[in-house]
This record gives structure tokens, C-alpha cells and sequence, in this order.
């Protein structure tokens, strides 16, 4: 009996670190339990958490500096700046910073600068802010130079008085662009690339690729923002992002992965979504030697299934694409002719210009050379990888060879033409609503991001035109036939246009997708009711 | 009497080991016919995206199919074979490499051997996976770069044991017979030395078989072992992961030929190790 109340003494003793090591384990968990659910309250006000997947350098979004390269999206996006002009979700142009405009001649445009607005640094906004800024833009941002065409700005009190170096019909729109939040130069860009704005919220602290805090702009002069704190967090990987908006870490996420949708189709959540202009699309590097072949260029643009694509692999979260506008634009759509997938025919394009498979491994070959391409892509827009892979296997049973380079370090690939031959990027082709963005940006021989050096001397002259020409119907004419130029000459392929969607928690309201895809947060978000 | 009762276990345990070798054995014999005959084994083409994505195991398709359209029983098969061989040959690698190392830095001893225990300290002291990614991202993708890469970090483990029991059988009488019989160096390494290291080096061959297959798994999961198309069960696993939640069998198809291939190689591992352990043998 003593033996056996001297065991189960033991036994006891020997459950007391258990025990307690389990209460501990359990307090742990359910601490972790509690950290999400909802918009957190505390002391310090209520906070909204956002997941996102592109504001990283992989995206040229460094910080919310909107004079560096394209991290005005970031300064958009998360309320800091604002333009002088924005789009409706019509994608019409509407005043914002502005009031009105007048345009005197038609290299002069006379705009009126709203009054009662302060920038976060508390400098009142007027004409001269706006001018110290724009100048400073067009001084150090390449696309913003080439876009605007600024040759002179004038101020007076609260009148912007721009002369362009040519007719420029799409200023207001390219002054809507986020390149053109209007910034208080007087305050400066810290070191972490923030600026003072006059959006709803100001930025406090950043760190590039990771986090950026924001606090309630109390002087914001459209309202009340909704949450007193605001934090951005980077979130590259998909997985990471759906399960951190599970658990309740994040509050809302953008670039959530298509194949995590199901998980958020309750009521739970609120999605937002809408069609944008941005479009998968494919660039053919003219510097690589395959690819100067036209017919090699031809049998990829014949070889790719986009019907599958954006059915079965986006699961119809997106819609084909023939040019480099969605159909919504009159401009877009069915009004350009692009090549279907026709695998049989892509052979025979193949077999007429010499390519042939002699040796039978299934990769055809011409003068010694195989027919072995590059194709180059980065993952942080989730489907990437994905057509990746399903354009891999629709051109090897054509008679390609494809290596797959799947990378974040696209850009330092990209800016070399020696290692790739087809680069597969996700970029909004009209986020002004205007059709010249997209050439002025990717195919003019002066293109920043004319990563395959395309140059056509018909297209130069037509941009030229578009430039200048204010009849809109004239410049969708004048898009339509620069993006058959495009097509014919196969110099881009592009796959499918995007439907955006922001998926938030049901206890956060007035986070709204729009086309253009650069508003999210805006005075109007806010805890649910 | 009580020697009869101890001789009696001992024989049920021998032959209780001798059954296990033979169930592993057949076991192991059995998926490395699956992986040499998996092209004839595969219902469908694992490369071609002809099927509706993320279809449910059943129907046609006895593990389902993939985002991308792949059946996946199919992949699971050809993925298998290519973690199975690729594992085998880097154990092969290095275990001949750390043994001709092991034994010649046992067997000369000196500069040589400290110098050879050194540069082994160097490759012990890094963090094994952590090196591998190194060495990896260094080469490049591709499943012959993963196993260089975790080649280079773990042949020292056999140079250590292998230098350990040349050490041991060097200093033994009957090596000391043979060298006064005239043997030279290489017939004592090939005559003495080599065959009675070959048990443990054995071992921890067949033990390494089911880690070096995870390891590998582990770097193709990281994307720096197979590239696309190549079906390898860590990408496929790291293909799928974001659909866990979502659609289950693109990730447990793989998870699951992981888990059992390694099973059977460190089962089988295990009862080598038992087979040749001399306090199992009939003479002790």
C-alpha cells in the first residue's frame, strides 16, 4: 500500500512540470488566439493592418516618394498623396487638388488650385507648392519628363499657370498619374523616402520591402479619416498573405492569390472588386538572336493557349486579351486583331523558316543553333509563375526549348539583354485612361521600360500624332492601329487583363477597388458599424 | 539450461530480424521498381496540362490533377523516381568520397590527415541545410546542382567514421602480419582496411538514404532543386502549398510518396544496422 502511495506520489511530482508546462503552452495559444479577429482598439485608437504583395522594390516601390521611380503608387495608394486631378470610376478625369482648369492655348493650361488644404508638414497648399513640386518632378524623373512635356510653370496665388514644349493633350490625365501627388518640397524626403503630402493619412516610418506605419491626418480637408493608425505591411509570399489575413493578422489584403479565394467567400469577409487595365503580358527581346527571327516570334504569339489560361488556370478571374486595353476602352478589346492559339499552324511557321527537329529530342534546330529561349518572369504577382509553366508546356509541343528564370531580382535581369529572350510582366497599359501611356512607357525607341528594344519607325510617327492630337476619337483610332503595329510585328504578346480585388475583413468598411488600381485607402475607410 | 533459454531468444530474435530485413527489403525492392518502371506505370503524360485543373482524386484520376491540369498520380510516379535516384546517387557520392578520404587521412596520418580533418571541421562547422543553399543559389537551379550542393556538405560524416576505423584496423596484429609479409599500402587499404569498414559505412549509408531524400525534398521546396517541368515531390509540394486549405491532394499526393519512401529506407536502415550488429550474431 506505502509502495503504491509512493508511486502515485511520484507520479504526481512528476506531472507537476507537465501541468505546468501545459497551462503555460495553453496561455500562449490563446494569447495567440486573441491577437487577431478584428480592426485592434487600444490606447493608442484603432488600427487597420493591410497585406500587400507589391509594395517591395521588386515593383520599383522603394518608399512614398513619388519623384522615385514608381513608388508613387505606394504614396497613393495608402493615403499620403493626392493629385492635382483623379479619375472617376469611369475612368473620366475629375478634379481633386484641383478645382478647374482652362486651357488658354494649346501649349498653355491654366489650373486653379483648391484653397483651404494644408500638407501634413502644415504648409498651406497653393500654386507655389505646386510648382516647386512639379519642377522638381520633371528635374528627376525620367517617365514624368517625358510624359508632361513641362516647358514653364508659372504661379500666382492659387493659379498654376503650365506650358507644355508641344500640344499635350493628356497633361491633366498625366498629372493624375501618382508620379504627380503633389509633395511639399519645402519639407524634403527624409532618408527613408518620406514625404509630407495632403492625403488622409501621414506617413511616420518605413522600412523598404517590410513595413510602413501611418498616422490620421487630423487637418485632412476631405473629412475625418476613419482609423487613427494605419500599417502596411509587405507581404511577397500568397501563402503567408492568406493565412495572415485568416488568422486575423491583417485586417485586408491586396494580391491575395486567386486559389485562396474559396477561403474568403463567406461572410467573414468583404471583397471589392473590378476590372483593370492590367494586363499579363509578354515582351520579346529584339536583342537576343532567336528572337530576331520573325517567325520565332510568330510561333510564340501562335503557341500560347489564352483561353485556358484565363479560364481554367485564373479559374475566369480575368479576361482575354487581344491588345493592351481591356474592352471597356473604345480603344481596347476586339478592335485590334491578335493571333489565336494555333499550335499546328505555329509549326508550320517553324518548319517554313528552317526550324526542324533533326535529331528527334522533340526541340527543333536551324543552322546548329536549338530553338532554346529564356523566359523570364518574378512571383510576387501571384499567376506569373503560373503562366509561366502552362506557356512552357504549349511551346515544347510546338518544338521550343523553355528555361524558366522565375526571379525578384527581375530588374537586374531585364536591364540586361544578353540573358533573356521572352520576359513576362503584369503592368497597368492605361492607368490615365488614356491609350498613350502604354507606348510612351514600353515601346517607343525612348521607353523606359522597352526591356526588348523594340523600335518600328511607323510607330514613332503615329505616337507622334497621338502626342498631339486632342479629338479623342482620333486618338483611339491612333492607339488601334499603334497596337496592330505592335501585333503584326509580334513584339508583345498580350494574354489577359486582370480583375482586382481587395479582400478585407467584414469589420472594415470603405475599402473599395477601383480601375485605375492605385486608390485603396482613403478617407473613407473605417470600422464597420 | 538458462545458456539453452538465452540461446533460444537469441535465435527468435535473429530470425525476428532476418523476417523484418526481408518485409523491408521486399518493400524497398517494390518502389524501386515503381520509380525504373514509372514512364510504363504513368496512366497519363506527367508534363501535359490537358485536364481540368484541381479535379479531386477519383474518376480518372486516381490522385487528382494539379493546377496546372497534370495528373497527378502520374507525377507522383515520375517525381518519385527522380527524388529516389537522385538520393541514391548522392549518397553514393558521398559515401565513396568521405571513405577514400576517411581512409587515406587514417591510413598516412600527419599533414595529410590533419590538413583533409580540417577542411571537414570547416565543412562540419556550417549549418548543413544552410551551406546547401548556399552552394545552390550559387550553382543555380536544377535537381544535379542540389545534389552537388548537399554533396559538398556531407561527406565528412564518412571521412570521420572511415578515418576512425582505418585508425582502429590499422594498428591491428593481422594488418601488422600483412605488412611484415611485404603487402604494400594499397593492399592493406584494399585487402584489410576497406572490407572490414564497409559495415558501418554500409549503415550509414542506407540510414542517410531517407535524410539526404528530405534534405533534397527541402531544397526543391526552397525552388532551388528541380525546375519546371521536372515533377520532383518537393516542388510539387511547394507548388501546391498554397492550396492546403483549398484543394488538400495536390500537396498530401506528394507529402504522402515522401513519407513512405523515406519510411522504407530508414526502416530498412534500422534493420541493416540490427542484421549486422555483432551482439545479434550467433557467435556472441
Amino acid at each position: 500500500m506505502k509502495t503504491r502511495q509512493r508511486k502515485t506520489d511520484s507520479v504526481k511530482r512528476n506531472w507537476r512540470p507537465a501541468r505546468l508546462a501545459a497551462a503555460c503552452l495553453a496561455l500562449l495559444l490563446l494569447a495567440g488566439c486573441s491577437a487577431g479577429g478584428e480592426p485592434s482598439q487600444g490606447a493608442a485608437g484603432t488600427t487597420f493592418v493591410l497585406g500587400d504583395t507589391t509594395f517591395n522594390p521588386e515593383n520599383e516601390e522603394l518608399d512614398v516618394n513619388p519623384h522615385n521611380a514608381y513608388s508613387g503608387w505606394a504614396c497613393i495608394r495608402y493615403g499620403v498623396g493626392e493629385t492635382l486631378f483623379r479619375y472617376s470610376d469611369g475612368m473620366e478625369i475629375e478634379p481633386w487638388l484641383a478645382t478647374g482648369y482652362r486651357l488658354v492655348d494649346e501649349l498653355t493650361w491654366e489650373i486653379t488650385v483648391r484653397g483651404g488644404v494644408t500638407f501634413s508638414s502644415g504648409r498651406p497648399l497653393d500654386a507655389q507648392a505646386v510648382k516647386e513640386c512639379l519642377e522638381h518632378l520633371v528635374e528627376v524623373h525620367g517617365r514624368a519628363r517625358g510624359d508632361l512635356m513641362i516647358d514653364t510653370i508659372e504661379a500666382e496665388g492659387q493659379t498654376v499657370t503650365i506650358r507644355t514644349t508641344q500640344p499635350r493633350a493628356t497633361l491633366l490625365n498625366y498629372l493624375s498619374d501618382p508620379y504627380g501627388c503633389i509633395i511639399d518640397m519645402e519639407a524634403g524626403v527624409t532618408e527613408e523616402g518620406i514625404v509630407a503630402g495632403t492625403g488622409p493619412y501621414v506617413a511616420v516610418s518605413l522600412r523598404t520591402g517590410e513595413e510602413l506605419v501611418l498616422t490620421k491626418n487630423s487637418q485632412y480637408w476631405g473629412g475625418e479619416p476613419g482609423f487613427d493608425t494605419v500599417k502596411v505591411l509587405t507581404i511577397t509570399d500568397g501563402d503567408t498573405l492568406t493565412m495572415a489575413l485568416q488568422s486575423g493578422e491583417i485586417d485586408a489584403a491586396y494580391g491575395m492569390p486567386y486559389a485562396s479565394y474559396p477561403l474568403f467567400q463567406n461572410d467573414g469577409y468583404v471583397f471589392s472588386s473590378c476590372a483593370t487595365s492590367r494586363a499579363f503580358f509578354m515582351t520579346m527581346n529584339y536583342g537576343s538572336a532567336v528572337m530576331q527571327d520573325p517567325a520565332v516570334r510568330r510561333a510564340i504569339a501562335m503557341g500560347i493557349d489564352k483561353e485556358r489560361f484565363v479560364e481554367e488556370l485564373l479559374g475566369g478571374h480575368g479576361y482575354v486579351a487581344a491588345g493592351a486595353y481591356p474592352d471597356h476602352f473604345s480603344f481596347g478589346g476586339g478592335a485590334v486583331t491578335a493571333k489565336s492559339y494555333d499550335p499546328e499552324g505555329a509549326k508550320a511557321v517553324l518548319e517554313a523558316a528552317g526550324w526542324v527537329d533533326t535529331d528527334g529530342d522533340g526541340v527543333r534546330e536551324k543552322g546548329g543553333q536549338a530553338l532554346a529561349i529564356r523566359y523570364l518572369t518574378y512571383p510576387s504577382r501571384q499567376e506569373l509563375p503560373l503562366l509561366a509553366e502552362a506557356v512552357q508546356a504549349t511551346l515544347e509541343d510546338i518544338g521550343f526549348a523553355v528555361t524558366i528564370y522565375n526571379t525578384a531580382d527581375v530588374h537586374t535581369y531585364r536591364s540586361d539583354p544578353g540573358a533573356w529572350d521572352l520576359y513576362a510582366s503584369a503592368m497597368v497599359t492605361a492607368p490615365t485612361g488614356d491609350p498613350e501611356y502604354f507606348f510612351t512607357t514600353h515601346c517607343l525607341a525612348g521607353s523606359p521600360a522597352n526591356n526588348g528594344g523594340y523600335a518600328n519607325a511607323r510607330l514613332e510617327q503615329l505616337a507622334a500624332e497621338l502626342s498631339g492630337t486632342f479629338d479623342p476619337e482620333r486618338r483611339g483610332e491612333l492607339a488601334v492601329e499603334m497596337q496592330q503595329l505592335l501585333l503584326d510585328d509580334d513584339a508583345f504578346v498580350f494574354c489577359s487583363h486582370l480583375q482586382m480585388s481587395l479582400i478585407a475583413q467584414a469589420d472594415v468598411a470603405g475599402l473599395v477597388a477601383h480601375p485605375c488600381d492605385f486608390y485603396e485607402i482613403t478617407a473613407d475607410l473605417r470600422p464597420a458599424a | 539450461m538458462r545458456d539453452g533459454v538465452s540461446r533460444r531468444r537469441q535465435r527468435g530474435r535473429r530470425n525476428h530480424i532476418r523476417c523484418r530485413l526481408l518485409v523491408f527489403l521486399l518493400l524497398a525492392a517494390l518502389l524501386l521498381l515503381a520509380v525504373i518502371f514509372a514512364e510504363e506505370l504513368c496512366p497519363y503524360d506527367p508534363n501535359a496540362q490537358i485536364f481540368q485543373p484541381l479535379q479531386p482524386p477519383g474518376g480518372g484520376h486516381i490522385a487528382g490533377t494539379d493546377r496546372l491540369g497534370r495528373d497527378l498520380f502520374s507525377r507522383i510516379l515520375v517525381g518519385l523516381r527522380t527524388s529516389v535516384f537522385s538520393t541514391l546517387a548522392l549518397v553514393a557520392v558521398i559515401a565513396a568520397a568521405g571513405t577514400a578520404v576517411g581512409v587515406l587521412s587514417g591510413y598516412c596520418g600527419g599533414l595529410l590527415d590533419g590538413w583533409m580533418m580540417r577542411v571537414s571541421d570547416v565543412c562540419l562547422a556550417f549549418p548543413g541545410l544552410v551551406f546547401a543553399l548556399a552552394i545552390a543559389a550559387l550553382l543555380g537551379g536544377g535537381i544535379q546542382n542540389a545534389v552537388i550542393a548537399l554533396a559538398v556538405i556531407s561527406w565528412p560524416k564518412y571521412a570521420r567514421l572511415a578515418r576512425g576505423q582505418t585508425m582502429a584496423i590499422k594498428s591491428s596484429d593481422y594488418v601488422a602480419a600483412a605488412r611484415l609479409a611485404g603487402d604494400t599500402a594499397p593492399q592493406i587499404i584494399l585487402r584489410h582496411i576497406l572490407p572490414n569498414s564497409t559495415g558501418p559505412i554500409l549503415i550509414t549509408a542506407v540510414l542517410d538514404i531517407g535524410t539526404m531524400m528530405m534534405e533534397l525534398a527541402g531544397l526543391s521546396f526552397l525552388g532551388l532543386g528541380a525546375t519546371p517541368p521536372t515533377a520532383e515531390l518537393g516542388s510539387m509540394m511547394s507548388d501546391g502549398r498554397s492550396m492546403l486549405q483549398t484543394y488538400p491532394w495536390v500537396v498530401l499526393g506528394p507529402g504522402i510518396a515522401i513519407f513512405v519512401a523515406v519510411a522504407v529506407f530508414n526502416l530498412l536502415g534500422d534493420t541493416v544496422r540490427d542484421c549486422l550488429d555483432p551482439r545479434n550474431s550467433h557467435r556472441t
